[in-house]
């Protein structure tokens, strides 16, 4: 983007007067041989010959950049410097016509507004008659509400009817008249202040019935600015800031925004950590391990970790942990065992989740905190309440022995792995079943925290993401980590959750 | 280390790995049982699970130069066979990018 520049001093106005065509100065000095040098300069640029630009790509007219910083004057109140402005740079905001024809509109003079606008020197006459159609259309209503309902028909039948534009409109219009007095009342108010509201707003819409040459649009220099910053913002490679953007600098986060540095070790585990996950409230972070056991730490206020609670009472390696939506309760899976829910609070088991003769393979948490999700060994998906009583049951295709699946946030919509390279998508008001089929097999997935997107983890080394939230489509495509015996799972995260990290077997997080 | 991922294979007739009994080959997935090698006889699959790969090797078999990997188990890293890569030799091209299982390393499910 181009710099915005300080107005020009003046004698850069001097320099810009000397590259006006050598004809064109020999012709004022033919007809004014004797002026002095001093009322040459206060004269007014001529609008004719080469158009002056500013900026370094030279690809901004000067008229048209004044006269948008006038409007932002004018619009944020600075009446004088507006008039100042216009005075000391020669460049007026509008024509004298337009201004005029402004005043005219907010005064109230209808016909004199209308004879002015034809003089604007407009070509479009659709525009002309569109314009026209907005005044007419503010002077009936005017009428109405002062109760001159002989000129406001007048007014329909002579000036309005024959442009021939809008005609629905008209229909309404005709309908006001054919309302009953006292609703015609409760439609209008006869305040005054009422009538130069409407006026003004008449204007706005003026403004975008007629060229933005004629009258300069509201607010057209705020507007650039944002498309400046939003251009900004979305060519940010690493965009991860939750700082706003500034007008004073170009918007840029450095790839040094991005985690990279281990800041703590933690160690309480004594074998392998399997997983791990923070609660919603972002307070504490639960892992499971090989060690049979799972650990509940907590965030303190320098976000350093410590450990809050041991959970132990699982006969195998916990796989798999689940916050509770309110962040009281967390799920525990064994492998291939049972599910424990504990209070995460007291660190107490507070129920024991099985099906006798079949293992239990991952859990999660309903969105209403009542009930869980779990599925099972021999490939089916249960759903329980708290009490551990076996609400639905369903049969799934799975074939291996880690089996992810997500509710989204509503409740309806189950994700689960479903063949090897297959998730199935069930919506559970519609019954409807969406697939999404891949080309190899997927080791693990998780969803997004708006419920949109997809992440899918496969065997061979890849992660690909899917938009799902109507027909699923894949919009990305992630290689580079490392992957050959274990599961390797990935996530969301970062401002508005718009990077992705993932582990990897050769040790580092991607 | 981490959490195995680990496949099962449905039916009768799977082919699982002698040490660890986890899933290697569906007996659907014999393209051949003539091949040997070194514990015995061997048979050729189009598709395995639960295994990893070794890199590659250029190794002078009984029919010529390929191009092979090492294949171990994935659970107790056991080597079970190999993969043919590349064959250089024409008529030996249909093996590429299939498995090569030694029957003596292997336990079957009746």
């Amino acid at each position: 983007m181009g710099g915005f520049e300080d107005d020009e001093p003046p004698s850069k106005r001097a320099r810009a007067s000397s590259v006006e065509p050598a004809s064109l100065l020999d012709s004022f000095s033919c007809l004014k041989p004797a002026a002095p040098l001093g009322s040459t300069m206060a004269r007014p640029l001529p609008s004719q010959g080469k158009e002056v630009m500013v900026g370094s790509k030279g690809v901004i007219k000067r008229d048209e950049f004044v006269r948008i910083i006038t409007k932002a004057l004018y619009s944020l109140g600075y009446e004088k410097s507006g008039a100042v402005l216009e005075e000391e740079s020669g460049i007026t905001l509008h024509s004298p016509t337009v201004n005029l024809f402004r005043r005219q509109v907010l005064d109230g003079n209808w016909d004199s507004a209308v004879v002015t606008l034809k003089k604007v020197g407009l070509l479009d006459e659709n525009i002309v008659k569109s314009a026209i159609f907005l005044i007419l259309e503010q002077k009936f209503l005017e009428l109405l509400r002062n109760d001159n309902v002989m000129g406001a028909i007048r007014t329909l039948q002579s000036e309005i009817t024959p442009l021939g534009v809008n005609k629905k409109r008209v229909h309404e219009l005709s309908g006001c008249i054919i309302s009953s007095p006292q609703h015609v009342l409760l439609g209008f108010s006869k305040l005054g202040i009422e009538s130069s509201n409407s006026r003004l707003k008449l204007l706005e819409e003026l403004q975008k019935v007629l060229p933005p040459t004629v009258m300069v649009p509201e607010r057209r220099l705020e507007n650039l600015l944002e498309q400046a910053l939003t251009v900004q913002r979305e060519a940010c490679y690493f965009h991860n800031s939750i700082d706003g953007l500034s007008l004073y600098t170009d918007h840029h986060c450095g790839k040094d925004q991005l985690p990279s540095c281990t800041v703590q070790v933690l160690r309480a585990h004594r074998d392998e950590v399997w997983f791990l996950q923070f609660s919603n409230n972002g307070k504490y972070l639960a892992s499971a391990s090989n060690d049979k056991s799972a650990i509940i730490w907590k965030v303190d206020e320098d976000g350093e970790l410590l450990l809050k609670h041991t959970l132990t009472g699982h006969d195998k390696p916990v796989m798999m942990v689940a916050w509770s939506p309110d962040d009281c309760q967390l799920l525990t899976c064994g492998m291939e065992e049972v599910i424990r829910c504990w209070d995460v609070e007291s660190g107490k088991c507070l129920h024991v989740y099985e099906k006798s003769g079949i293992g239990l393979i991952s859990c999660g948490w309903f969105p209403d905190g009542k009930h869980i999700l779990s599925g099972l060994t021999d490939h089916n998906f249960c759903l329980w309440d708290l009490d551990g009583k076996e609400v639905d049951c369903w049969k799934g295709q799975r074939s291996s022995k880690t089996s992810d699946f997500a509710v989204s946030n509503d409740g309806k919509l189950i994700i689960s792995m479903n063949r090897e390279s297959t998730i199935r998508l069930f919506d559970r008001e519609t019954k409807q079943e969406r697939l999404i089929e891949e080309d190899n097999t997927i080791t693990s997935f998780s969803l997004s925290e708006d419920g949109d997107f997809l992440l899918v983890n496969l065997i061979s080394e890849a992660i690909h993401l899917w938009n799902i939230r109507n027909c699923p489509i894949r919009v990305n495509r992630y290689a580079g980590h490392k992957r050959s015996r274990f599961v390797i799972r990935s996530c969301f995260g970062g401002s508005e959750q718009a990077f992705i990290a993932s582990g990897s077997e050769d040790s580092q997080v991607w | 280390m981490g959490l195995l991922f680990v496949q099962r294979l449905d039916g009768n007739g799977v082919f699982k790995c002698r040490r660890c009994r986890v899933d290697a080959a569906s007996k659907d997935a014999i393209i051949s049982k003539e091949f040997q090698g070194s514990s015995g006889r061997a048979y050729l699959f189009d598709h395995v699970v639960n295994i990893c790969l070794g890199p590659n090797e250029d190794r002078y078999l009984i029919t010529g130069l390929h191009t092979v990997n090492d294949i171990y188990c994935s659970c107790c890293q056991q080597i079970l066979g190999w993969r043919y890569e590349k064959a250089y030799d024409q008529s030996q091209k249909y093996k590429e990018g299939k498995f090569i299982l030694e029957r003596a390393r292997m336990w079957k499910d009746s």
